[in-house]
């Protein structure tokens, strides 16, 4: 196990290096001189030389790879055009709301997803099977920024049952950033009133997000779950006398969720990509909207980031996926050996 | 062997059907068997003529839908498992019964090492007789059961995954569940059919020795009639979901009396020589729409009227289902 893990690790190194070559190589072919651009059209041609030579834009293609990337591994991303600020520094600020907003999103698709996925493939061809059944169609169907707009317009217009837009009301201080997820730093500034509030605001963004992967791999667990169920080793278990909960949530569960934890890894992806919608939707401070006004004002430093960012997120998320197959799946970490 | 044994299993007129897409397949037609203790008996036919389901039916655990049970009983130790709860199902699994499967690289969970699969039934069914078992006395008893079926380095294999097992190994596991807490009787399912030649005859002789020492019932289900006349007393020879002819094994061989039992003995190979062997013209029915009457008559050679409208009973003195012997309708 141990061994798998620290080749899985290596194979994720590697697969960051390849995109960091790959990133810089279109960040350097777009037209435009970068010097230029940070200096501003009044600078002389003078200034212009000395900052290409200061930037390293006179060396040949890898060795400025070599010094950008040194820069990078010191959290050095170069300044960002539209916010006038270090790009580390608004990764720092924008970042958080996004993630927390996508965990949270996650926690949701898996005990809701997982639960009905088990139930309906358990209780098969009964009447909650076929409400999921039709239920999960429309979630995989419907795109998760519609299903913002219709949940903002029910429950925030229509029912007043949930707040408006935003991570907190206007009139509400944030606590003090410690980690930027705001659950845990209202916690940690012991003030619990705030967390729930935080919670209320987080709840629309997060089911838009989770409803798709909810239906998706609820479905996925639920056909697993059936495939694995009309197997003989799942018979052998019931003659053989072992307690029915115990055939249920050991020995059918664990064969059955295999197929699920891979699809979660490559949702995940799309839970990247449909937050940054749903972001603007519920008009979210996170850092989905800094990545979209990024492209839009073609800021080419804060471009990198994000797609650094993005490609260390789906490598990191891979690298847990893989894991966590291996340790529920044998078969994976071991070499076929005879019969 | 004596008629009078007492019986451990009753098998009465069961009747079972799958309902599927096309229509509803019947495949048992009432059939009925029974199993004194302490009793082998063996179970013959084609692939396809419901020995499986039989063996299902007797554990419960045909799935309901797409089984459909008409009719009859399973009468173990004179309850009915067909109309038993839950409940009851479990404690008669859990402390009674045994099976082994046809195909071992199936009948184990891949995701689960051999020593976890194992130990769980030990622990299940002691807590069944209420007993509690330190884990050293479980693992014990694993590496116990693991050692009696001929298992080399039996500690090692608790360790290992199914996939890290050859066949044979993985049958001899599956023998090892079966028998790793003690029971009245095994349903053993082809189990060597998947195996190669030359395991199958190790894994049965052990499986002989293992039934002999601890004095279970066994039923096995084959369609090599070599296999049965090596290991069991009586026999049952099922065709197409009906029980055409029952007895002892050496006699049944020596003078078969249905049409099919003659055929299905002719078509053994024979080592001499003596020419090709014979087999029947024919093929197992369409269960959607089977015969009338006896469900053997379109591939039988003595063929009468009656046999295409009434089904003939398995008589109790001649243990044959033929109007041959029915000297009344003759």
């Amino acid at each position: 196990m141990g061994a798998y893990i620290v080749k899985r690790l290596l194979q994720s190194i590697l697969v960051l290096f390849g995109l960091s070559l790959l990133i810089f190589f279109i960040a350097r072919v777009v037209p435009g001189d970068p010097a230029r651009a940070a200096l501003g059209n009044l600078a002389t041609e003078e200034q212009v030389e000395r900052l290409r030579a200061e930037m390293h834009l006179d060396k040949p293609f890898f060795v400025q790879y070599y010094y950008w990337l040194i820069s990078v591994l010191h959290g050095d991303l170069g300044k960002s055009l539209y916010t006038q600020r270090p790009v580390t520094q608004d990764l720092v600020q924008f970042l958080p709301a996004t993630l927390e907003l996508m965990l949270f999103a996650t926690l949701i698709s898996l005990v809701v997803g997982q639960t009905m996925g088990v139930l309906s493939g358990y209780f098969r061809n009964s009447w909650f099977d076929g409400l999921f059944r039709v239920i999960s169609y429309a979630g995989v169907a419907t795109p998760p920024f519609v299903i913002a707009i219709f949940l903002l317009f029910i429950f925030s217009q229509l029912l007043g049952l949930a707040p408006g837009v935003g991570r907190l009301p206007i009139t509400m201080a944030e606590p003090p950033r410690v980690t930027g997820f705001l659950l845990i730093d209202s916690l940690l500034a012991g003030r619990p009133d705030v967390t729930l509030v935080a919670l209320k605001h987080m709840l629309l963004p997060a089911i838009s997000l989770a409803i798709a992967h909810i239906a998706q791999e609820g479905r996925i667990t639920r056909s697993s779950l059936i495939d694995v169920q009309q197997k003989d080793y799942i018979l052998a278990h019931q003659v053989h006398g072992i307690r029915p909960t115990k055939v249920i949530f050991k020995y059918l569960l664990r064969p059955s969720i295999v197929p699920t934890v891979t699809v979660m890894g490559m949702d995940f992806a799309f839970l990247l990509s449909n937050a940054f919608l749903v972001e603007v939707v519920f008009m979210w401070p996170g850092f989905s909207r800094y990545a979209v006004n990024a492209m839009l004002s073609k800021d080419l430093n804060a471009i990198v980031a994000v797609v650094l960012v993005i490609g260390l997120t789906v490598a990191l998320v891979n690298l847990l996926v893989d894991v966590t197959i291996a340790f529920l799946d044998p078969t994976v970490r071991i070499r076929r050996r005879g019969g | 062997m004596e008629r009078n044994m007492e019986s451990l299993v009753q098998v009465k007129g069961l009747s079972v059907g799958f309902r599927v897409f096309e229509g509803l397949l019947r495949v048992l037609d009432g059939i009925s068997l029974r199993i004194g203790q302490g009793e082998r008996v063996g179970l013959v036919g084609e692939t396809g003529c419901g020995k499986t389901t039989t063996v299902k039916s007797i554990l419960k655990v045909l799935p309901q839908p797409p089984a459909v049970i008409f009719g009859g009983e399973v009468l173990f130790r004179g309850k009915d498992v067909l109309r038993m709860g839950r409940r009851a199902v479990h404690q008669l699994r859990r402390s009674s019964v045994a099976a082994i499967f046809q195909d071992p690289l199936q009948a184990l969970n891949p995701v689960f090492t051999v020593g976890t699969q194992l130990s769980d039934i030990v622990r299940d069914w002691a807590a069944g007789t209420g007993k509690r078992l330190s884990k050293k006395e479980i693992f014990r008893r694993c590496v116990e059961a693991l050692a009696q079926t001929g298992m080399p380095d039996p500690e090692r294999i608790m360790t290992c995954y199914p996939i890290q097992l050859s066949g044979g190994m993985r049958q001899r596991v599956c023998i090892a569940e079966a028998l790793v807490r003690p029971v009245e009787l095994l349903l053993a399912d082809e189990p060597t059919t998947n195996l190669d030649v030359t395991i199958q005859d190790q894994i049965l002789r052990k499986l002989d020795e293992l039934v002999e020492e601890k004095g279970m019932s066994i039923l096995l289900i084959t369609h090599s009639l070599g296999v049965v006349m090596d290991l069991t007393e009586r026999v049952y020879i099922m065709y197409a979901g009906t029980i055409v002819e029952e007895g002892k094994t050496e006699e049944l061989f020596t003078n078969p009396k249905h049409p099919y039992t003659q055929g299905l003995l002719k078509s053994i190979p024979k080592l001499t020589g003596e020419g090709i062997s014979q087999g029947i013209p024919g093929r197992i029915p369409n269960y959607l729409h089977p015969p009338s009457g006896c469900r053997f008559h379109p591939r039988c050679e003595h063929v009468m009227p009656i046999c295409t409208q009434q089904k003939p009973p398995l008589t109790e003195s001649e243990g044959v289902a033929c109007h041959l012997y029915r000297g009344d309708v003759r």
